[in-house]
């Protein structure tokens, strides 16, 4: 418990010796660590490959902004709604493709991120269309605004929060039934777990994590349009986790952090080209070393040790 | 009807389009069982490919044509080397392939992307404007009669066939696996190359026109099931003329057509994931 307040302390108390810039770098890089976490859980552990992690933080986005400032709908509300309807999609999707063997989730969720895409740009005034939607601000809570760097605090908390209930979930039954479904579907089955189930949930689950992830992200920039939401980012999320080490939630935390703060460092050599330097990291982790950063390091602290 | 009979040509033109990149997919899928997602960038390539030879260079188009398609079957091969054959031979299933694949399609998306100017570039037609559907049409025609002739009457094809039901008992009939794939990589590579220079001079050769066409190509073959090189075909083609009827016929706005293929992709995988046509015995 300590610890957790400890990190809780350090990762916030960061956002006040940073600058607004360099603060807000920090917010989006601790949500690409959220949203890593949660894929991580699904294609690391689970081992399902599945594109639509970030449609559904785009969904969470969209819906909190829409039920809150079109809908006028209070804010726990908003988000209790925002939860269920990514629950909804998720099942809708998960249910019928998690029976089939192969890789229907994958393609399923492929056609899903690209029709959540094509709907957000045909949204009209519902969606704001291209432009998406900006200009508002997130509502008082109990009379209080939360601004700047004390909102960090609140991506801190949605951090450490998902990071505790993966971990929890990781060391129950539930996670070693995924890790079971992932390496052999067939044992699994033999021992009495249910792998259509068990695979559904967990999309069901991880989908709702990225749902509530993407509406934190709503008030950071206050802004919420679709190329933010693309196949891109879909992509950048499995590069990361593979790249730091899938199936391990350090790995997945190095390789957000990484990939997340390469382009950084790059743009002086690359400029805009930093995607061809993650395409190559990941095929060389995949070719070279499949246990990704986080393996290197293993080995590394064994023979130190 | 002189209407309805336009419409029927140019979506047959888009189908058969779909098609070569559907039996791109096939020919990999079923000796592997690798979906390479990367074929929409191949079809990019070979549009980039068609610009660069017969626009920039000004080759004759069937030189240019045959230097383009010489040129993917490279690329095919020289792909399955770096990103497939090492991961088979470590034995690590279909999913390390398939990731692998997923880098090389941003690699070759940046590769491009840094080499050409972002504008559409233009890709000329094989004649003249009018005739370019019946060119796509003659073509993927040719392509698909060679394919069923190659299954049906040779030898190879007879390998890809055992190959595709069960690779262990093909290897111990003495067939070469990795020739077999290598084979299905630079075939693969080659009809999506020529998908990409067909539908290019319509389009133009832009650096992001291939996840569109690789989600269009995948639509066709889940409909058309993996299980037959026709079926390849005929997904195309129903998937380009539910397109082009919601386009004409259906009140919704224009830009919500795009999400027509996703729908029928969803459900196809929902309702009849083996596709509408049954795998012979």
């Amino acid at each position: 418990m300590i610890r957790w307040l400890g990190a809780f302390v350090v990762l916030s108390g960061a956002a006040f010796l940073l600058g607004d810039y360099h603060n807000d770098v920090y917010r989006k890089m601790l949500l690409w660590v959220t949203l890593a976490l949660g894929y991580n859980f699904l294609f690391g552990i689970c081992g399902q490959v599945s594109f639509s992690h970030f449609a559904f933080y785009g969904i969470g986005a969209y819906s909190v902004v829409i039920l809150l400032f079109q809908l006028n709908a209070p804010l726990p509300l908003a988000i209790i709604l925002g939860i269920a309807i990514c629950v909804v999609i998720a099942l809708v999707v998960a249910i019928p493709s998690t029976r089939l063997e192969g890789f229907y989730l994958a393609l399923a969720t492929l056609a899903l991120a690209q029709l959540f895409v094509v709907l957000l740009n045909e949204g009209g005034s519902v969606t704001g269309g291209t432009g998406g939607i900006a200009n508002y601000r997130l509502p008082a809570i109990f009379g209080m605004q939360i601004r700047g760097p004390w909102y960090t605090g609140v991506i801190v908390s949605l951090l450490l929060g998902t990071y505790f209930l993966l971990q929890k979930l990781d060391r129950s039954w539930f996670g070693r039934a995924c890790r079971a479904v992932r390496d052999n579907p067939e044992a699994a089955a033999a021992m009495g777990i249910n792998v259509a189930r068990t695979k559904a949930i967990a999309f069901t689950l991880t989908s709702a994590l990225a749902g509530v992830a993407g509406m934190v992200y709503a008030f950071v920039d206050n802004t919420v349009n679709p190329p933010i939401f693309g196949l891109e980012n879909a992509f950048l999320l499995l590069f990361m986790v593979i790249v730091g080490g899938s199936g391990r939630h350090a790995g997945a935390i190095i390789g957000a952090a990484l990939l997340f703060l390469l382009p950084f460092w790059l743009s002086p050599l690359v400029g805009h080209h930093h995607v061809l330097v993650f395409g190559v990291l990941m095929l060389a982790a995949i070719l070279l070393q499949p246990k990704g950063l986080v393996g290197i390091w293993d080995r590394f602290s064994k023979s130190a040790g | 009807m002189q209407d309805f009979l336009e419409l029927a040509v140019s979506a047959t033109a888009s189908g058969c389009v779909y098609g070569l990149i559907a039996l791109a997919y096939l020919l990999m899928i079923r000796p592997t069982g690798i979906i390479n997602f990367a074929v929409g960038e191949w079809a990019m390539v070979g549009a980039f490919g068609g610009h660069l030879l017969l626009s920039r260079y000004e080759w004759p188009y069937w030189l240019g044509m045959l230097a383009v398609l010489a040129f993917m079957a490279v690329v095919g091969w020289v792909t399955e080397r770096i990103a497939v054959r090492p991961l088979m031979e470590r034995g690590t299933g279909v999913l390390a392939p398939i990731l692998a694949l997923l880098g090389v399609l941003v690699i070759t998306r940046e590769i491009i992307s840094v080499s050409f100017p972002p504008d559409p570039l233009p890709v000329p037609y094989a004649f003249e404007l009018q005739d370019q559907k019946y060119f796509i049409i003659a073509m993927t025609a040719l392509v698909f009669a060679g394919a069923w002739l190659f299954f049906e009457k040779t030898v190879l094809g007879r390998a890809f066939e055992a190959v595709a039901l069960n690779r262990r008992a093909a290897a111990l009939m003495g067939i070469n696996l990795s020739r077999v794939t290598a084979f299905s990589f630079a075939a693969g590579a080659t009809v999506a190359g020529l998908g990409g220079l067909l539908v290019a001079p319509n389009i133009s050769a832009h650096y992001l026109m291939g996840v569109p066409l690789a989600i269009q190509g995948f639509t066709a073959l889940v409909i058309g099931g993996v299980g037959r090189v026709e079926g390849a075909l005929i997904g195309g083609l129903l998937l380009a003329f539910a397109e082009q009827l919601t386009i004409r016929y259906a009140p919704i706005p224009s830009g919500f057509a795009q999400g027509v293929p996703l729908l029928f992709l969803m459900v196809f995988l929902i309702v009849r994931p083996t596709g509408l046509l049954r795998t012979r015995a």
